[in-house]
């Protein structure tokens, strides 16, 4: 083993810019969720794409205009064999704010607690890093892993469309759409930081953040089955997020994002506060 | 700061964990320059106390100035300057050494200048994935991610945990090192072997409450000497009990073991009086000392070593 002795006159260690470095790492750690959620966004938009010349042909109406199928997709839609209506089903129905506000959900509520599994939070903690900044760097991961999945989804029906005849997407609209799936998925990470600030395990965390989702998707459907039930819709995240509705229809009620970002802020400030004041777990 | 304050001051720490007590009201302090020992058996407040002065806990009461700096409301200042090593050393798997060094030289925000004096002095491996790495490795990479931005003190939770004894005697060289280039090393551990080679005080905690703080020095002292006897007559236990000094006497095969702390001078007069076929006497094991003090807290509870 090579030994050597330290200079007497060590230079004082320069300083060296921080960057984003804990969103970076929380995002590499990140990338095969991340990648395994644009790939479906991918395979999804060139399949329909693909069968879009049958699906065109085949009458949906009394399908997805009833109520049963309404609640699983999260709108009654008017005009059901638009390639904008058929993409939107696909991609910004309630199913998919399931699937991908999930995927953020989850990521989101596992990034603090893996950090804490993986033992580079007490290291991290102990360097010149307040608590607050390490909290909304894993944050702002989250939200980039938002913006990737809606740039993807933006890029697969780009695809989609140069092989689609008569491919009727508005992409002012197009972009309004995505950016009320943001709005969702801006609220999924709140809810996952929220979890992930005093659940220890990072998959309790991001399951129980994930939970959340899923459960506003079951009470949306409810909610949509049945008028005595539709008291359930107001207090769901699904019902704000208007996403194929904007997409298929081209309407949307200009408040209802802000419900889904200032949902997103309470609970992601709350996550904050609670790993502000907690004691952190023993290694 | 100012010149007299010591470089760590604990003052009162108490911190419960709902009705349990893991520290009930220390207090400690440790000079520049000095390499400190903070020893006690596992779950006696080591770690807890540890984690109070980098604030990743909070103490129940009682404060914690390091540097002249309160550990909680001046952690950002305070983490500039300080290196910590934890207990049990876990890295993400999927990064490389070279990797995790840069992330925590970032996070510090100083460049790692002691980064390639320490991968050469401990043979680091930095190009593998850390998933491979075994335990002395990761504790070798632990080292260097405390040492390398050249901090001023030094917080380590059992260092050597996992370094083989080649290692360790690097180690301990090294520590020696720094404290001559004036850092301030403060370290835990449950094996007085460990610390007695380096350190100049210790502080032994039981049940978390400081049992003593002593000079290593006295504490050797104290210890005195082993002594072996085998006498070539008969001599009962009692006899030699009552000889001025004479403790913790135990016998096997017509020998007996006891230590002797301070003058051997009425020892080896009583000894004149029988036949003695063959003496041995040599330092007594520290350790004895320490397993003492964390069996029974009533053995001493002096902390005559603090400054």
């Amino acid at each position: 083993m090579a030994t050597t002795s330290i200079s007497k006159s060590i230079a004082a260690p320069k300083k060296r810019s921080r960057g984003l470095i804990i969103t970076r790492v929380s995002l590499d750690n990140a990338k095969t969720l991340l990648g395994a959620g644009a790939f479906y966004i991918l395979f999804i938009a060139l399949v329909i794409g693909f069968l879009y010349p049958t699906l065109s042909g085949i009458n949906f109406s009394s399908y997805l205009t009833s109520n049963a199928v309404a609640g699983l997709v999260g709108a009654k839609l008017k005009n059901v064999s638009s390639f904008s209506s058929l993409i939107g089903v696909e991609l910004y129905s309630s199913i998919y704010a399931l699937l991908w506000g999930g995927i953020i959900a989850f990521m989101a509520g596992a990034a603090l607690p893996a950090t804490f599994e993986n033992g580079t939070l007490d290291l991290a903690l102990a360097r010149p890093i307040s608590r607050t900044r390490y909290f909304l760097e894993l944050w702002l991961s989250a939200v980039l892993g938002a913006i990737f999945l809606s740039l993807a989804a933006t890029l697969s029906i780009w695809l989609a469309t140069l092989f689609v005849k008569n491919a009727d997407i508005d992409w002012s609209w197009l972009a309004i759409a995505e950016l009320i799936e943001l709005a969702l998925m801006f609220l999924a990470s709140g809810i996952g930081m929220f979890f992930g600030s005093f659940i220890n395990a990072s998959r309790a965390a991001g399951g129980a953040a994930f939970g959340i989702i899923a459960l506003a998707y079951l009470m949306n459907t409810f909610g949509t089955l049945s008028d005595k039930l539709s008291w359930m819709l107001k207090i769901e995240p699904l019902y704000y997020t208007q996403g194929i509705q904007a997409l298929s229809e081209h309407s949307i009620t200009g408040w209802y994002p802000a419900v889904l970002v200032v949902a997103g802020l309470v609970c992601g400030i709350a996550g904050l506060v609670i790993f502000n004041r907690r004691d952190l777990p023993t290694t | 700061m100012t010149v007299q304050e010591p470089v760590i001051v604990i003052d009162n720490l108490h911190k419960s964990y709902g009705k349990v007590q893991a520290v009930k009201g220390i207090s400690m302090r440790v000079e520049q320059g000095e390499i400190f020992g903070f020893l006690g058996p596992n779950g006696a407040g080591k770690t807890t106390t540890i984690r109070c002065m980098l604030d990743v806990i909070r103490p129940t009461s009682g404060t914690l100035r390091v540097l002249g700096l309160d550990a909680q409301r001046e952690k950002m200042a305070l983490h500039q300057r300080i290196g910590y090593l934890p207990g049990d050393v876990r890295l993400p798997g999927q990064m490389t050494g070279k990797q995790i060094i840069n992330y925590f030289s970032r996070l510090q925000g100083r460049e790692p200048v002691l980064l390639d004096d320490l991968v050469a002095r401990f043979d680091v491996e930095l190009k593998r994935q850390l998933k491979g790495y075994s335990k002395g490795m990761r504790q070798k990479i632990g080292v260097v991610l405390a040492f390398m931005c050249d901090p001023d003190v030094l917080i380590l939770d059992e260092p050597t945990s996992g370094l083989d004894p080649l290692l360790q005697r690097t180690f301990n060289e090294f520590l020696l090192q720094e404290q001559a280039r004036g850092k301030t090393i403060f370290m835990s551990s449950h094996i007085m072997s460990d610390v007695e080679k380096v350190c100049q005080r210790v502080a032994v905690i039981r049940k978390g409450e400081i049992v003593t703080i002593e000079e290593v020095e006295k504490l050797r002292q104290k210890a005195g000497q082993r002594v072996t006897v085998e006498f070539g007559d008969a001599v009962s236990p009692d006899d030699l009990s009552r000889i001025p000094g004479v403790s913790m006497v135990t016998s096997h095969n017509h020998a007996y073991h006891f230590n002797v702390g301070g003058s051997m001078d009425a020892l080896i007069k009583a000894l004149s009086r029988h036949e003695v076929l063959r003496l041995q006497a040599e330092e007594a094991p520290l350790e004895e000392v320490f397993l003492k003090f964390y069996e029974n807290p009533q053995v001493e509870t002096t902390t005559t070593g603090t400054r």
